[in-house]
């Protein structure tokens, strides 16, 4: 075994620590401090200069005295102030129907997409660990969505579920402009990008499991079923908790779906906590309000992530 | 009789996955085929919309939509961003990775600092945005590509640190101790041994970290006003005449097409990468 020195071995770490550190750690204090106050942008004119009017060669002009030709120019400057109001954000926060109405949205949206995602992802997985042709092929088809950029998923699903000509417009449902239809056609983004993910992960690790212990199995039952339920899912379970954390906390962060496709509309329907932050906190300049909100957000998402903790932490050994 | 029951099974579950993966695949084949159309059967073409069968194609969306300057702008804009922040979440991560693989840290032990790593990725962005949004006027870089490559190389980073972490613990480290009894320093054994061996993981979390910062929007569309990247532009295709189906498609299929066929390049660490690790895949 090499004995490495310390400072090596610091040398390695720390940069990538205080890179991330600085700019994930330091902006969620200074969001803590903004929830408790008050931001109010105001320009503020500082002064007025005079400067001399140029002509288009840049040279000053003059009067016919001989004088030079200017102009006032206000000075404005954008200065932010902060006033402590304590909890008055979080408390308006909780009230206001809009957040409840968003916090609901995004609650049921999560619930509904990743349980979806889940039971499909695993009949995929369980349909694809069969001997069938072209298997290849197919899981490479199946994967591409992936990647794809979801602001630009969220467009494409425009044009799928146009009411008047799109593909889909012989079903009669009004997908996007219902406000009971608009928060379903979003989930089916979501699972339409996201059940290849579940199907992936959940296809690796049935081919993980070795043969001879399925093999053992069919030697006690004939019931495939009865396989399933007592061998193969519980061997699953550990790796079905860990895409079921990463798929919720990756859907709670909902945003690139709804600013495409459906703009938080009809009305308020599909307006989801990410979205509803963004526009206070940059269609109304209310910075506490946003920060308030997304810190409840930041909050409930960690408890989840907590009550996971330890299961992660062995991952990792 | 098993053999033929078994390759009539073969064929129902065949059939089952081809449709299922039919659906999957049904909307990226739309957007394409209405990218090839003339603007006005965009609304009109029926069926699942073949060239050639249904519609005759055009690739006159595309030549008029890459002629203007704002495709190019878009295009440049992201592909420059996406590419220095991956070069450096590499550059900073890489070593990071190895020091978890390869020494031991007490306080606090190498387990949590690799979770700690992963919990950013968990943790919803917009409650870091307005703190953005106010430092990054401050200090001079709202709106600029700097600005922007400093955040997405902060939220990629986790993906090279845990996706190598794993191929380093797999390395044999004899090898390194070799080198370094052949006279090689901490930092020779690293660059020399352990980073050329690892060059498959490395490319495809670079990959992966690519594709993140390419299709990032939300950052973007708080960071972001005149120097736009590709979703900003693809929104521009809705414009007061409402939406333009033809364009909608070029435009989409102009940000899609490169993660699509990177995402194909990465299938092997696919798995490993997006569940930040914890299955191998």
């Amino acid at each position: 075994m090499i004995r490495w020195d310390k400072r090596i071995k610091l040398l390695f770490l720390l940069p990538a620590v205080i890179w991330v550190l600085t700019l994930t750690i330091a902006p969620l204090f200074f969001s803590l401090y903004l929830s408790f106050t008050d931001v109010k942008r105001e320009v503020v004119i500082t002064g007025v200069e005079e400067i001399p009017v140029l002509d288009k060669d840049g040279n000053p002009k003059t009067r016919s005295d001989g004088s030079i030709r200017t102009k006032k120019v206000k000075q404005k400057e954008l200065q932010i102030k902060y006033d402590w109001v304590g909890f008055k954000k979080y408390k308006r926060v909780v009230n206001d129907q809009e957040y409840q109405d968003a916090a609901k949205f995004t609650f049921i949206y999560v619930i509904i997409s990743v349980f979806v995602e889940i039971i499909l992802g695993l009949f995929l997985a369980f349909l694809f660990n069969r001997r069938i042709y072209g298997r290849g092929f197919m899981r490479s088809l199946m994967i591409l969505p992936i990647f794809a950029t979801p602001f630009a998923i969220g467009f494409m699903f425009f044009t799928i579920l146009f009411e008047i000509s799109g593909p889909l417009a012989w079903m009669g449902i009004p997908f996007l402009s219902n406000h009971n239809w608009a928060p379903f056609s979003v989930m089916l983004v979501d699972i339409w990008q996201w059940t290849p993910f579940c199907f992936l992960v959940f296809l690796a690790a049935l081919q993980g499991i070795p043969d001879d212990l399925i093999e053992a199995a069919t030697l006690d039952t004939k019931s495939a079923y009865k396989i399933w339920t007592s061998v193969i899912l519980p061997l699953l379970q550990p790796i079905i908790v860990l895409v079921i954390l990463l798929r919720v906390a990756e859907s709670a962060k909902l945003y690139d779906y709804i600013a495409s496709l459906t703009k938080g509309g009809p009305g308020t329907a599909t307006q989801s906590v990410s979205f509803l932050v963004f526009n206070k906190a940059f269609k109304m300049n209310d910075f506490g309000y946003a920060s308030a909100g997304s810190f409840l957000m930041l909050i409930v998402v960690m408890v989840f992530v907590m009550l996971f903790f330890t299961r992660l932490r062995k991952t990792y050994e | 009789m098993n053999k033929n029951q078994g390759s009539l099974l073969t064929s129902i579950y065949t059939i089952i996955a081809l449709g299922i993966t039919m659906i999957f695949f049904f909307p990226l084949w739309w957007s394409f085929s209405n990218s090839l159309r003339i603007p006005k059967e965009t609304f009109t073409v029926t069926g699942v919309g073949i060239p050639f069968i249904n519609f005759t194609p055009t690739l006159g969306n595309w030549t008029h939509q890459l002629s203007f300057p704002e495709a190019h702008i878009a295009l440049y804009n992201s592909s420059f961003i996406a590419v220095i922040s991956t070069a450096l979440a590499i550059v900073v991560g890489l070593p990071a990775a190895y020091a978890l693989a390869r020494f031991r840290f007490r306080f606090p032990p190498n387990k949590d600092i690799t979770i700690w790593f992963i919990s950013q990725r968990v943790l919803p962005p917009a409650a870091a945005v307005v703190p953005f949004f106010v430092l990054w006027n401050m200090l001079g870089i709202y709106d600029t590509k700097f600005g922007m490559i400093i955040v997405q190389t902060t939220f990629i980073m986790p993906f090279v640190v845990v996706i190598v972490r794993q191929t380093f613990l797999d390395l044999p480290i004899e090898l390194e101790e070799a080198a370094m009894v052949d006279g090689a320093t901490h930092i020779g054994a690293f660059l020399k041994v352990a980073v050329p061996l690892s060059v498959p993981a490395i490319a495809a979390a670079s990959l992966i970290m690519f594709t993140f910062a390419w299709n990032d929007y939300f950052f973007v569309s708080v960071l972001m006003m005149k120097n736009f990247t590709l979703p900003i532009y693809i929104a521009g295709g809705v414009d007061s005449r409402g939406v333009q189906f033809w364009f909608i498609a070029v435009r989409t299929m102009i940000a899609v097409i490169l993660p699509l066929i990177l995402c194909l390049l990465a299938q092997r660490y696919i798995v490993r990468g997006l569940t930040l690790g914890a299955v191998k895949g």
